[in-house]
């Protein structure tokens, strides 16, 4: 098939406005004291002793910046155990058992309205820091290095689009939570002088852009936008294009531009903490694929165990076949070892997929993998390039604009897998 | 308790492949062999026969050459050494040279069955020659069946005749390129063959190129299961459109428009010969092309502007497969890296309607000179 690929088929797709199970009790949480960005920790409290929800228990430091970690339950410290973490590596979690009282830190000072709408940039980007929030829809970056902008702002982009397949979590917070959406963005426009914040849903969902045209009508400053209905319609470049036109270069940042954009699950998260001062502890995560028995979306507790949420759901289907089970979308998703992992706070959802070999052939050049890049590169020319180890050719073309989105595996005729090449290829650019 | 397998992203795949390409190439060409078969009966069948006994098993042997077991100290019997090689034979090492036989085929005149070794000639030339000694599927730079049907046609060129089939019994002593390339231009006026037999098929040519109704529905079922790229053959039969209206113009102009229908001139060279055929079957496979949008269009130009000259200028009669063999040249160039890319830039654009204008000068001012149109 020689063609473009834009539609993901999609099956399995669990019904947008279906209410989330709630699991957020769960006996023991397990919060990492590592992560892809911060790779040590320090742990400030010692085994044995109680913690309270939303204490701060450890700090994680990185080469540019240090993360604090909250506890997302009140209980007792139990000691340090290895599971998974997103990103694949076995990591020290902290274990702590849940009492099941929730009694709040007591340096958890929730804001009354007239509080928040004093606060200044500065004062917002401390509170975001103190929190540790980060970018939700799964690329974990700290959301106050976004706020230190010094660029005017004219438009802030929302990004509720979530194209990828399989996913609806941030399909349900909108659904669920409006509320705290719209309060959200209006902090946001608060925090960034702005005027204008567009909340970018795919037009396909012709009811919720209905329900929140209604929803915006008093709001002056927030308005609703429909984009395409295709992947990668979520990738930031295509997002700020389709709202507001701008064709953005690789390399540069949108605030160049006067744009600045969030996850629709990071408003929330932003929301929660300006206002409550709570960190992200609950999540709203989608379990699916054609792995599972009953697929549907959780409320979960952050640092609960992968087995049990999968368990909640009626285990594992065909309990033969072997099973790939990805934390995040099935295309850009990280595929992890063993089903002992955590759910962190970036976990947007866990799709498991029954395993089915393809067998790989030569490749026909028949240019599906270049006429599906978004980005207007040519992954075959990139993986020729590897595979004849020609470093100026690897450099000339350029493989860093990728953007690893995977529509050239996906649509590969031959069924080879260009994206590592292309991965590859970044690599031996660099040296 | 579950096996757990970690792989690198996406983790899902496109419902498409390629044996499934290769036979929805064959199924494409289906009505063309049933029709070919109805016209010269058990010629076809064993020219097809031929082809295809020659060209499969020849891949079956490469495929053992060429994977070789990596040493390892140890001897190892042949049996083993066989098992292994033929590990990695797929249904696509069977359909990839069935495609190439039985295009090779449709493009051989029907009165080669009675010198079969000449098919078996080319087809094993074609099969070699144009496939295997570049590394087999997905590595070779010129269509097999077109070089098998080059290298017969001119090793043994005085036995390709095309005589009367015996279903229709249309007999010119040739085809209808042929004719107008030995008799001048005015024969297409003064032939009783009509624009509407030569799309029906009922006229003599080579065994698959001769019902043009046949190939657009093969043509069609491609384009609508995207098994093969719509670009070079848009471009291909958009470029000879072109500049065969520019040049019916000036030949018309000179023999004077009541001697020579201009319309039907456009006609008769849009459906005679291989040109739809190539358009359609020879054109779009995707190993022989360029791999990116502008580049599949630059190369069906050259493509549509060497089949006009070789038409026009050229002493044979036919050129699709010879002006494919030279498109395909040009195919890694268009491909170089510095100056391939997906987006059509204002250079490529530029580059594009040059080609065009050069290609009209040269076909008014040839053709408008004093002696060449007869």
């Amino acid at each position: 098939m020689i063609a473009k690929t834009r539609n993901i088929v999609k099956k399995h797709d669990s019904k947008g406005a279906a209410p989330s199970k709630d699991y957020t009790n769960p006996e023991f949480v397990y919060l990492a004291t590592a992560n892809a960005r911060c790779p040590n920790a320090e742990v400030f409290i010692k085994e044995g002793d109680h913690v309270n929800l939303h204490q701060m228990i450890g700090l994680r430091h990185g080469p540019f910046f240090d993360q604090p970690i909250h506890s997302s339950v009140s209980g007792t410290f139990v000691g340090l155990e290895k599971h998974y973490h997103r990103n694949g590596k076995l990591t020290d979690f902290i274990k702590i058992k849940n009492d099941f009282k929730y009694t709040v830190d007591p340096s958890v000072t929730p804001r009354s309205d007239e509080e928040v709408a004093k606060l200044t940039k500065e004062e917002m980007t401390q509170i975001i820091k103190e929190n540790s929030m980060v970018g939700l829809g799964g690329s974990s970056f700290p959301t106050y290095i976004k706020f230190q902008t010094n660029a005017p702002i004219d438009v802030i982009i929302i990004n509720g689009v979530e194209c990828e397949p399989l996913i609806s979590a941030d399909d349900t917070i909108m659904w669920s939570e409006p509320e705290k959406v719209a309060r959200g963005m209006e902090i946001l426009n608060q925090a960034f002088n702005c005027k204008r914040c567009i909340l970018c849903i795919k037009k396909m969902k012709k009811s919720l852009i209905k329900f929140y045209e209604d929803y915006f009508k008093n709001r002056p400053g927030l308005e609703v936008k429909g984009v395409g209905n295709y992947y990668p319609q979520g990738w930031e470049f295509e997002t700020i294009k389709a709202a507001t036109g701008v064709q953005l270069k690789p390399g540069e940042l949108p605030s160049k531009y006067g744009i600045m954009d969030f996850n629709v699950s990071s408003v929330v998260g932003i929301y929660m903490a300006i206002k409550e001062d709570q960190p992200v502890h609950i999540r709203e995560i989608t379990v699916n694929g054609d792995g599972i028995v009953h697929p549907q979306n959780f409320k979960v507790r952050v640092g609960t165990l992968l087995k049990e949420i999968i368990a909640e759901c009626g285990g594992y289907k065909d309990e033969s076949i072997p099973k790939k089970i990805i934390l995040g979308g099935p295309m850009m998703g990280a595929s992890i070892p063993n089903d002992d992992c955590v759910i962190t706070k970036t976990v947007t959802s866990v799709i498991v997929l029954n395993d089915k070999p393809v067998k790989e052939e030569p490749c026909v050049r028949c240019g599906s993998c270049v006429l599906s890049c978004p980005t207007g590169l040519e992954p075959v020319q990139i993986m020729n390039a590897v595979n004849t180890l020609d470093k100026e050719r690897i450099k000339f073309l350029n493989p860093n604009k990728c953007i690893e989105c995977g529509l050239c595996t996906y649509s590969c005729t031959s069924k080879i897998r260009v994206l590592d090449y292309v991965r590859r290829a970044k690599l031996i650019s660099k040296l | 308790m579950i096996t757990v397998i970690k792989e690198t992203s996406p983790h899902l795949r496109r419902r498409s492949s390629v044996s499934r390409m290769m036979l929805d190439v064959l199924i494409a060409l289906l009505p063309v062999v049933v029709y070919s078969v109805v016209l010269w009966q058990w010629k076809a069948v064993v020219i097809l026969a031929v082809s295809l006994a020659v060209m499969i098993p020849s891949e079956f042997v490469f495929v053992g050459i060429k994977n070789k077991m990596p040493y390892d100290g140890a001897k190892h019997s042949f049996k083993e050494k066989f098992k292994f090689a033929y590990s990695k034979y797929s249904i696509s090492n069977v359909l990839a040279p069935s495609v190439s036989a039985v295009i090779y085929a449709m493009i051989l005149p029907a009165s080669l069955a009675d010198h079969l070794y000449v098919v078996a000639i080319g087809a094993l030339a074609g099969i070699v020659l144009g496939k295997l000694v570049f590394g087999g599927l997905g590595s070779n730079i010129f269509n097999p069946a077109a070089v098998g049907m080059v290298i017969a046609k001119l090793s043994f060129g005085s036995l390709f005749t095309y005589n009367a089939d015996p279903f229709y019994s249309t007999n010119l002593g040739g085809t209808v390129l042929s004719s107008v390339s030995a008799g001048g231009y005015l024969t297409i006026n003064s032939q009783f063959i009509s624009v509407l037999d030569l799309f029906l098929g009922k006229c003599p040519g080579v065994m698959g190129e001769v019902s043009a109704l046949l190939i657009l529905v093969g043509a069609a079922y491609l384009f609508i299961r995207r098994s093969a790229d719509f670009r070079p053959f848009v471009a291909y039969i958009g470029t000879f459109l072109v500049l065969m209206l520019v040049a019916g113009l000036c030949i018309c102009s000179k023999l004077g428009f009541e001697n020579l229908s201009y319309w039907k001139f456009i006609g008769v060279e849009l459906f005679s010969g291989g040109l739809l055929f190539g358009a359609t079957f020879m054109i779009t496979d995707p190993v022989t092309s360029p791999i990116n949008r502008p580049g599949r269009y630059i190369y069906g130009i050259v493509a549509g502007v060497c089949t006009v000259f070789i038409r026009l200028f050229a002493a044979l009669p036919e050129g699709v497969v010879f002006s494919i063999l030279i498109a395909n040249m040009f195919a890694p160039v268009i491909d170089y890296y510095k100056w391939s890319s997906n987006k059509f830039t204002l250079k490529k654009i530029i580059w594009i309607a040059s080609i065009l204008v050069v290609a009209i000068g040269i076909v008014t001012l040839v053709l408008l000179s004093p002696g060449v149109v007869k």
